[in-house]
């Protein structure tokens, strides 16, 4: 186990210990690697092999790489083996991260676990289009409500408990948002809202919830004879008021709302009370009254809540039992239903082994051709309680394994559990430490790594200056949460003293002035010019948005925000584009249509034609039928294209996002327009990485990147330790949910132990959690950085700015920057450490081009377009003719017996007929589906008029034929491929042809001769053409006929041009 | 003799050329090149018509013509026979299908080790298809699924599995048997004992196919003692070693080779992602012009394919893929899948997306002559959904009688459920394409013509399989059909010019001197197949399966011959992707690394270094401002276009004036408009019943509004409402439940209902503003006249509140609307009651006041709420800024707009980017 502060080497410990066990003879492929990110996974693999190829490279790599190790005597020449046996091993590796691993073992494993074949992983539309399809499938109704319904709808009325509720469609999604994991986690129904697992004990409040108003009648009594004044009694008469009109769930009047919280003051006791800033003495009769009306109040609204959570329950159980039906079942997963698939326990999954004796574990070394001996798992802090529990067996098998010749090695850092609240979970990172340890002490070694290889001294001791200041925190934020955090911090020291640099906080005090003040320090540092990498830190991804574009505006500044951008919808180009489909599809969008109009499109539509909304629908849906959406739009914007500015760059780049993103959209199969609508609208792009720009960009996507300069302008924000809203979920020790509660505000829940402890732990938890995401803040600065705040002044609240004046101090101080002179609170550092940096090295090459071939030299193949008569479409073709059930397959079928047939005559003089019949008939007896063919044929053969076909000429010294003979000639430039039914050719004597006769069969119903000529001249042309080649003779001579089996007639088809 | 005979041709010029002259060799140019009694085995239908195209062109430059050879592929080898009754892969497929529904997994454990969720058809598809795919997989070696037990050998985990796999397959067996049918893949075994010839052949070439399956060698082998075979290798005979007899790579020769790649950094590209690599390939396509049979493009990893087509497309450059297009993305599969939603149900959202099909409205507008209009319907659907949600067919046409496009639904809805799949199907198709007639000499209408043509194949495949297999529903059908067509793909023409994109396994017959091929990425290139739950790569190499280790020789050896045959005169350039579409790190081809150990270390760092980024991000930038027409200034308005034109003037002119609305298609219940109007029909009602005007008792007024409440929503929305809808009609009861008390209360406290719905006009700076007031009371006691509006928003307002804001700091608001009276500035937001009040001055002179009916969600806050303090001062102000709002609309000032509406709640949010002001240009005046 490793414990790896921010910067102290988490990758190179990790590459190293991969190293080390090849350098140990471990296969390759028997290391499983895993991360949270595809991104990480590819770097780690990345690294690996630039880490060997240096290392074979160049002796002084070696050495410090074999050191690494702790296995000096390595050599370049062992780091050469082992990078080959690395790239040999390359497709059989196995890093990548948590859900690719578990999806390839679901994968292999399909009817094990109950699922039907391979399935699908549902990326974020076709989840959200999956969504809307199980919606209707409830929503929709055929005749009178089924029971299923009926109880969906009261169940929906009990979640929003008398705040009925209008829109039920946009309230369950929310509610699906908000609550589906929890469901999926804890699907019991006695888990949720469910008082005697709540307070097992039982619960004052809700005792005495049905009392309320005895309650009240008692306290008016016995207020009746107390002593108050005039104010008071007004006071207590309005509260009785309120009261009376009061139900739970209903806002409190101000007079209700007023005593309640100062009764709860003085709570438990109540032998007084604050009214109208005087002190009320309570006699023991009216405290007790007061009591029981507070217990009555707070118990109605606890009651009330668990009603809620109940009906929340049967809603989401609704919901899901469809949704199982409908998608899961389907073949269609999310990662987390991958997951759970795979957990073991209760009625889930068999678990994970390695060894295939027992027949209730899955053996994943036979199905994944893999023999696992060594687990590395990278940013374990991050690691879901569930993720582990897949893991866990197989981890179990390596750890407990007797040869000792496997391992398990995990690193992290839970100083930096920003990802709690999508289930990472910090605290397993000691559990299983002591778990393993416990039964086998000293199994699993422990160490830390403080020493930041990233950052320069001023960077890491203004973080220690902040994180290291124990009494602050601990006085900031009671409890749990700086207890743990002080637990764990360890100064940090910079393994880097020669990296100069500074650190300061400065002041500013709304976000325009952060913003302009980050502007001005990045003109004065002019970090690119000078080679620095840098970044730009923020809370959320539309202040990353918002805040480069700001700099790119602003500043001209190269900036570029790793946020999710709405390339489709964020400017007018793509806007446009999308009323233009939706004026097809609906021509009621008078928005849409209008839109249009006060864009180019609106010329360009007029001059089409197609500015009537008939002309539009017609042109625009049939070009999205006929082409998809991609294709569509790119016609379009082919024809905008002349419309944009010559200089605009951001628009022919959103075109081509655009235009992407409707192929994107096309592939999945849907020409639905609604549906496309809602894909561009959310589809977002990432800006492309790239090296010489400021990137601005959330601490979360931060997280695991380092820069030269760092500037965090967001830091402004709410209490650190406040509660995610939502669905309350209590855990056991091992994570299993013991209830799950629509948690009441925190003036009823504090009153109660129970809830109350779970506030205080959840709170503890998000109080972490804001302090890992600060920490992760500001330890990705290599030599500067920044961080931009208001001064918090008086201001209570318990945000980022109030702890770093806390730890920092408030004092104001000019911080100066080169020459910048600016107020602030901290500063360590040189003001002038960017000017007496060495020069940046040279740009990095530009890729090499793909140059053409010199055109003088070169030898081209031959590309002949090709051509084959016998398709060459002419005609027009009767819709109902095609779509006749039994109608032209028959034909075609039909057509090919009889030529067949008739390949088999070679000459069939009158004497041969009767030898064909017999056989023919013969023939037709074992096979009935031949006859007619026969009987058609046979005609032929009998017919007068086609006699010329089949007897051998006269009077010529030799004659031959050939029949069914597929050719291939080159005709006029192309390539041409035809079968030539039957040609006869006349020879003299030396065998050199005279004339030849080519012999076409038409087996269908034909029109009159005019039209069947005009039909097929052209045809029969190159069959002309190619049988002159190939039998030698001038194309006079050879003369082309149509036989018409049908009518039994021949048609002598003249030549072309005469 | 030697069987098979190998010939080598060597690989310092291209393949194609050598391959023709090695075939005509002999031939003296006289007469015709008969190559007809000659069976060419050629590794893809590609390269088989690229062979026959350069036999044509050799017999050409002769002035002569030829004879081709057969030319097969190993898949075709040897020649399925249908006269054996082999079942084709629809009737395996079902056979399948049945065996799965009728087995009990209890009795087949070691497959189904947990029952599966649930047995249905769809179930069982997904089944059949893994189980065809495994008995494909094993075929091509020339196994059953009954026989991987006794290859695999004596320590095979897995045994019991695959016996009870066997006796599935002698179940589906049994199956097909039943229906005169055997197993295709069994008769392809069968077959290579004896195999069928083509007629006439009486010499067999093997050429260049490094590949072929196994089958195709066995039956290859039974000609040992008839017939001469040769095999062709393309590569010097020095490399003899390195083949097997019938040509392919051995996997000990290859998997360790030094490839011999020159100028390596020069000829290989490391690209960020499949865009990237799009565009260095238009680039160099760009370089060369039109110069066709100059360049080769060729595909390795078939993700890079859409880039780059929509990457040429873009650069008006044609491209052209060989392997043709599924037809699940053309636009007959779109309307076939609509009607066979439409068969299965006949909901709203299925009749909306039918009539969303071009040929669908074609079709209606040939039953309806002239006068039907496509967009007239649609927008008729849209206005239809948006104020009546009906939930199906019967009721859309309840609401809507007359409408053809319904119409012509419903009869369509009749001729689905009518009869059995495939008939009804037919007729259906049959009906929308009645009149039309296609023609072949135009591309897009042969196209169609195909697309029709292939669907029916399919429909008489299905059809055919049909008489086999029973228990199916019209429903599965359908999809069984409409899963076929799917499958199947369409080729276009390709055009002049086109760049062609082969896939890696083309590319070895191609020709070009300059070949540059995308996606040389590990997985592509050597191609790797991972995670079968069935054939894991160790069963396969027991099984003597084609293995990875097979496929990353035979690689090696293609990659080794493309770069050797244009070491001289050509060039071969490699691009590879660091990243894939969806952000997947990619490897580079191992094959790559095929180099001296020496040179790994360069090469790793080589080809694992970083991508310099292809294009920098420009800073956003209006590409154009918007350029609203100017219509002219109405001369009347509704009351409520005051409030509209104080929020935003100039969104008040793109709502009230250009009259724009958008269409919700999504939208699956009532709006709080709707609901609102459903309420206020409830409460009119009231108003207007003579008997309920002194009613004090709340049960009797209760009892009435629900009634009027059930009758208006039945007259709106029929009798069977989607379930939303029921939710809303609920909190419509509470509500006016809760009124019913109020009114109750209100009436015993002395106010009687004047009149409702009171319309109204009245004329402001000339400006005539129209409206209707909800309600008048007058006191039976003090005669005071009270103003009444209905309010049904969640939460309960104040008219106070509703109609003045507090100023914002730096208020932009015109001086008219403000008002300083009171202890802090405010703003006019609203002036529906004190124009109501003006409205009806001269009628009810004396004491008024005014107030709003909150029928909020909170039973407790039901009530009326008072405008207290409505001072002489207030109305005063409020009709000063009347006044001039009236003028301001009058002069047409829609200027400037509110920049404050946040984007979620801005109707015209999609209009404007970086502020509203700054999107709009006006055009000129007198401008067009
Ligand atoms: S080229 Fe495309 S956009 Fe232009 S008119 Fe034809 S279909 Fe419409």
């Amino acid at each position: 186990m490793i414990l790896a502060s921010a910067g102290s080497g988490k990758t190179y410990a990790l590459t190293n210990r991969f190293v080390r066990l090849l350098a140990l003879g471990a296969k390759p492929e028997r290391i499983v690697a895993l991360t949270f990110t595809r991104k990480a996974a590819g770097e780690f693999f990345d690294e690996i092999l630039n880490k060997l190829a240096r290392a074979a490279r160049e002796p002084a790599h070696a050495a410090q790489l074999a050191r690494d190790v702790e296995m000096p005597a390595l050599g370049p020449a062992d780091f050469r083996k082992m990078l080959r046996v690395v790239a040999d091993a390359m497709h059989r590796l196995r890093l990548g991260t948590l859900d690719g691993f578990f999806a390839r073992i679901a994968r292999n494993f399909p009817l094990e676990l109950g699922l039907a074949g391979q399935f699908e992983i549902l990326q974020e539309h076709a989840a959200r289009m999956e969504r809307g399809r199980v919606l209707r499938r409830i929503f929709e109704r055929v005749g009178e409500l089924g029971g299923a319904q009926r109880e969906f709808i009261e169940a929906f009325k009990r979640a929003t408990f008398g705040a009925d509720e209008k829109r039920l469609g946009a309230r369950l999604d929310r509610f699906i948002d908000e609550h589906q994991e929890i469901f999926l986690e804890a699907p019991g129904r006695d888990r949720w809202g469910n008082p005697a697992r709540v307070w097992p004990e039982g619960s004052g409040w809700l005792e005495a919830a049905g009392r309320r108003e005895s309650a009240a009648a008692e306290l008016r009594a016995a207020l009746a004879s107390g002593e108050l004044n005039e104010k008071q009694r007004a006071r207590w008469d309005v509260f009785f008021a309120e009261l009376a009109e009061w139900s739970p769930g209903a806002p409190m009047g101000g007079a209700l709302d007023y005593l309640f919280k100062n009764a709860l003051k003085a709570w438990p006791e109540l032998t007084e009370i604050m009214v109208e800033r005087k002190k009320h003495p309570l006699s023991p009769t009216a405290g007790g009254a007061l009591r029981r009306l507070l217990q009555a109040i707070v118990g109605a609204e606890f009651a009330r809540r668990l009603e809620i959570t109940r009906g929340i329950y049967a809603v989401l159980a609704g919901y899901e039992a469809v949704y199982h039906d409908v998608v899961r079942r389907a073949g269609k997963l999310t990662f987390s239903d991958v997951q759970r698939l795979l957990m073991p326990g209760d009625g889930g999954a068999p678990a994970l082994s390695q060894s295939a004796a027992d027949e209730t574990r899955l053996a994943i070394d036979y199905r994944l051709d893999a023999e696992i001996d060594h687990w590395l798992l990278d940013e374990f802090q991050d690691t879901s309680f569930g993720q582990w529990m897949v893991l866990r067996n197989l981890i179990d098998e390596a750890v407990q394994d007797p040869t000792g010749t496997r391992s398990f090695f995990y690193v992290g850092d839970v100083k930096q559990s920003v990802f709690a609240w999508r289930g990472g979970d910090p605290r397993l990172f000691r559990e299983i430490f002591d778990h393993y340890n416990e039964s086998r002490p000293g199994v699993i070694a422990e160490e830390h790594l403080v020493e930041s290889w990233r950052s320069g001294p001023p960077v890491i001791a203004m973080v220690n200056a902040v994180f290291g200041a124990a009494p602050a925190i601990a006085e900031l934020f009671p409890g749990e949460a700086s207890a743990e955090w002080n637990r764990e911090w360890r100064d940090h020291e910079s393994a880097k003293p020669e990296l100069g640099g500074q650190a300061a906080l400065l002041h500013a005090e709304d976000e325009e002035a952060r913003f302009a003040l980050a502007l001005r320090l990045l003109h004065e540092i002019e970090p690119l010019e000078r080679g620095l990498t840098c970044a730009l830190l923020v809370q959320k991804n539309d202040t990353a948005a918002r805040l480069a574009d700001y700099l790119r505006r602003e500043g001209g500044v190269p900036a570029v925000a790793e946020s999710d951008l709405h390339v489709c919808t964020d400017n007018p180009l793509g806007a446009a584009l999308l009323a233009l489909v939706k004026a097809a599809a609906h021509p009621g969008d008078t928005l849409a249509q209008e839109h249009l109009k006060m864009t180019p499109l609106g010329a360009l539509l007029g001059a089409g034609s197609l500015a009537a909304p008939e002309a539009l629908t017609r042109h625009v849906l049939g070009q999205i039928h006929a082409d998809g959406f991609e294709r569509t739009m790119d016609a379009w914007l082919r024809r905008l294209e002349p419309h944009l500015p010559k200089d605009d760059a951001f628009g022919r780049e959103r075109a081509r996002q655009f235009a992407a993103a409707a192929g994107l959209f096309d592939a999945t199969g849907s020409r639905d327009v609604a549906e496309f609508i809602q894909f561009m609208e959310r589809h977002t792009v990432r800006e492309a990485d790239a090296a010489a720009v400021v990137r601005v960009m959330t601490v979360h996507k931060a997280k695991g990147l380092g820069f030269d300069l760092v500037i965090l302008p967001d830091l402004e924000g709410t209490k650190l330790d406040s509660r995610r809203d939502g669905l309350a979920v209590q855990r056991a020790a091992d994570r299993s949910v013991e209830w799950v509660l629509d948690l009441p505000g925190r003036i009823f829940s504090g009153q109660d132990p129970v809830l109350a402890a779970h506030l205080r732990t959840v709170e503890a938890e998000a109080c972490y959690e804001n302090l890992s995401l600060l920490y992760v803040a500001m330890t990705r600065a290599k030599r500067a950085m920044y961080l931009i705040a208001g001064a918090p002044g008086k201001s209570t609240s318990r945000n980022f700015p109030k702890l770093l004046a806390t730890t920092l101090g408030e004092e104001s101080v000019t911080v100066r920057v080169g020459k910048l002179e600016m107020p602030g609170a901290f500063v360590a550092g040189d003001p002038d450490w960017h000017r007496s940096l060495p020069p940046p090295p040279p740009a990095v090459a530009r890729p090499v081009e793909l140059a053409p071939l010199d055109p003088a030299a070169l030898r081209r193949s031959l590309r002949l377009p090709a051509r084959r008569p016998s398709d060459e479409k002419a005609g027009v073709l009767e819709a109902a003719k095609l779509l006749a059930l039994d109608g032209d397959r028959s034909a075609v079928e039909f057509g090919r017996m009889v030529h067949a047939l008739f390949a088999e005559v070679e000459w069939a003089g009158r004497p041969d007929i009767a030898r064909w019949e017999a056989t023919w008939l013969a023939r037709a007896r074992d096979q009935p589906g031949l006859a007619r063919a026969v009987e058609v044929a046979l005609a032929g053969l009998r017919a007068p008029e086609l006699a010329g076909v089949w007897t051998r000429p006269t009077g010529v010294p030799q004659a031959g034929v050939w029949r069914e003979r597929t050719f291939e000639v080159v005709l006029e430039g192309a390539w041409v491929t035809g079968v030539l039914d039957r040609v006869v050719i006349e020879r003299d004597a030396a065998g050199r042809a005279i004339r030849a006769a080519v012999f076409d069969f038409k087996t269908d119903r034909l029109e009159n001769d005019a039209a069947v000529l005009a039909r097929y001249a052209g045809q029969l042309e190159p069959y002309r053409q190619a049988v002159a080649k190939l039998a030698v003779l001038p194309v006079p001579a050879v003369t082309c006929e149509l036989v018409l089996t049908h009518s039994r007639r021949r048609l002598f088809v003249p030549e072309r041009g005469r | 003799m030697e069987f098979p005979r190998r010939h080598f041709i060597p690989w310092g010029q291209p393949l194609l050329p050598q391959a023709v002259a090695w075939l005509a060799r002999g031939w003296a140019g006289v007469g015709p090149l008969d190559l007809a009694a000659l069976l060419v085995v050629v590794p893809t239908r590609q390269s088989g018509r690229r062979l026959r195209a350069a036999l044509a062109a050799h017999a050409a430059a002769r002035g002569q013509a030829v004879f081709p050879p057969h030319v097969l592929t190993p898949e075709a080898l040897p020649a399925p026979d249908s006269a054996a009754g082999a079942a084709s892969r629809l009737e395996s497929l079902l056979a399948w299908n049945e065996v799965f529904r009728e087995i009990e997994p209890g009795e087949f454990r070691e497959v189904f080790p947990v029952d599966p969720p649930v047995r249905n058809f769809d179930w069982a598809a997904r089944l059949a298809r893994e189980f065809e795919r495994l008995q494909n997989s094993l075929a091509e070696a020339g196994l059953r699924l009954g026989d991987v037990v006794a290859r695999a050998g004596a320590d095979f985990p897995e045994a019991e599995r695959w016996r009870r796999i066997a006796g599935l397959e002698r179940l589906h067996a049994e199956k097909l048997a039943a229906g005169g049918r055997r197993d295709a893949h069994e008769v392809a075994i069968d077959d290579t004992r004896a195999p069928a010839w083509p007629e006439g052949v009486t010499r067999v070439v093997v050429l260049a196919t490094p590949d072929p399956r196994p089958l195709a060698l066995r039956a290859l082998a039974t000609l040992k003692d008839t017939m001469p075979v040769d095999v062709v290798v393309f590569a010097p005979e020095t490399e003899a070693a390195a083949f097997d007899a019938w040509g392919r790579p051995l996997t000990e020769a290859w998997t360790h080779r030094e490839l011999a790649l020159g100028e390596f950094e020069q000829r290989v590209h490391l690209c960020a992602d499949p865009g990237a690599q799009a565009e260095r390939v238009i680039a160099v396509v760009r370089a060369y012009g039109a110069a066709d049979g100059a360049l080769g493009v060729g595909v390795a990893d078939p993700e890079v394919l859409p880039s780059l087509e929509s990457g040429l497309r873009r650069a008006g450059l044609a491209s052209f893929n060989p392997e043709g297009r599924s037809r699940r993305g053309d636009g007959l599969h779109q309307l076939l899948a609509a009607l066979a939603a439409l068969a299965r149900e006949d909901s709203f959202a299925t009749v909306a997306a039918l009539a969303r099909c071009p040929d669908f409205l074609e079709f209606v507008r040939a039953r309806n002559a002239a006068d039907f209009s496509a967009a007239g319907f649609l927008a008729g659907l849209d206005r239809l959904q948006a104020g009546r949600l009906p939930a199906d067919l019967a009721e859309a046409r309840r609401q809507a009688p007359d409408n053809a496009g319904l119409a012509a639904v419903a009869g369509l809805r009749a001729t689905l459920t009518a009869g059995a799949f495939p008939a009804n199907a037919a007729a259906a198709l049959g009906a929308i394409f009645a009149a039309r007639r296609f023609d072949l000499g135009r591309a897009t209408e042969a196209l169609e013509a195909a697309a029709i043509e292939t669907w029916m194949e399919a429909v008489r495949e299905v059809q055919a399989a049909a008489r086999s297999f029973g228990g199916v529903t019209d429903a599965e059908w359908w999809d069984v059909a409409l899963g076929v067509y799917g499958e199947s793909t369409r080729t276009e023409e390709k055009a002049a010019g086109a760049v062609e994109l082969p896939g890696w396994l083309e590319l070895l017959w191609d020709d070009s001197p300059h070949l540059v091929i995308a996606g040389m990425n590990d997985g592509s290139v050597p191609e790797a197949i991972v995670g079968d739950p069935f054939l894991p790569e160790g069963l396969r190499e027991r099984l003597g399966l084609k293995t990875n280790a097979a496929r990353l020789a035979r690689d090696a050896y293609l990659l080794q011959a493309l770069a050797a045959c244009r070491a001289e005169g050509g060039r071969l350039d490699l691009l590879l992707g660091k990243m894939s579409t969806a952000g997947d790190p990619l490897r580079p081809s191992r094959l790559l690394l095929g180099c001296a150990d020496a040179d790994l270390p360069r090469r790793i760092e080589f080809l694992f270094g970083t991508v310099a980024p292809e294009r920098a991000t420009p800073p956003w930038r209006r590409t154009w401002q918007l350029t609203p027409p100017r219509v002219a200034a109405p001369a009347r308005v509704a009351v409520t276009a005051l409030r509209a034109w104080l929020d935003c003037p100039f969104r008040f002119y793109l709502s009230r004036v250009l009259r724009m609305e958008a269409v919700d298609p999504a939208k699956t219940e009532l709006d709080a408009l709707d609901f609102g109007i459903l309420c206020h029909a409830a409460l009119e009602a009231m108003g207007k019943e003579m008997a309920l005007r002194d009613c004090t008792d709340a049960r009797q007024l209760r009892e009435f509004l629900l009634g009027a409440l059930e009758r208006e929503a039945a007259r709106r929305y029929g009798a069977e409402v989607p379930l939303p809808l029921l939710v809303q009609f609920e909190s419509a009861r509470q509500r006016l439940s809760r009124a019913a008390d109020v009114q109750a209360q209100t009436r015993a406290e002395g106010w009687v209902i004047e009149g409702v719905e009171r319309k109204f006009e009245i004329e402001i700076g000339g400006l005539v503003v129209s409206g209707k007031i909800d309600r008048i009371d007058r006191h039976e006691r003090t005669g005071a006249i009270r103003v009444l509006d209905y309010k049904t928003s969640d939460q309960p307002v104040q008219p106070r509140d509703a109609h003045l804001r507090a100023a914002r700091r730096g208020e932009t608001a015109p001086d008219f609307a403000r008002f300083a009276g009171g202890e802090t500035e405010r703003v006019w937001r609203d002036l529906q009651l004190p124009v109501y009040l003006r409205a009806f001055a001269t009628e009810y002179p004396g004491e008024r006041e005014c107030s709003y009916f909150n029928l909020p969600k909170a039973a407790t806050e039901t009530g009326i709420a008072r405008w207290d303090g409505y001072t002489r001062e207030l109305a005063d102000s409020a009709w000063r800024c009347a006044e001039g709002v009236a003028a301001a609309i009058r002069r047409g000032e829609f200027w400037p707009p509110n920049e404050n509406v946040r984007p979620e709640q801005d109707d015209f949010a999609a209009l404007f980017h970086h502020g509203a002001a700054e999107s709009v240009a006006w055009k000129k005046e007198g401008a067009p």
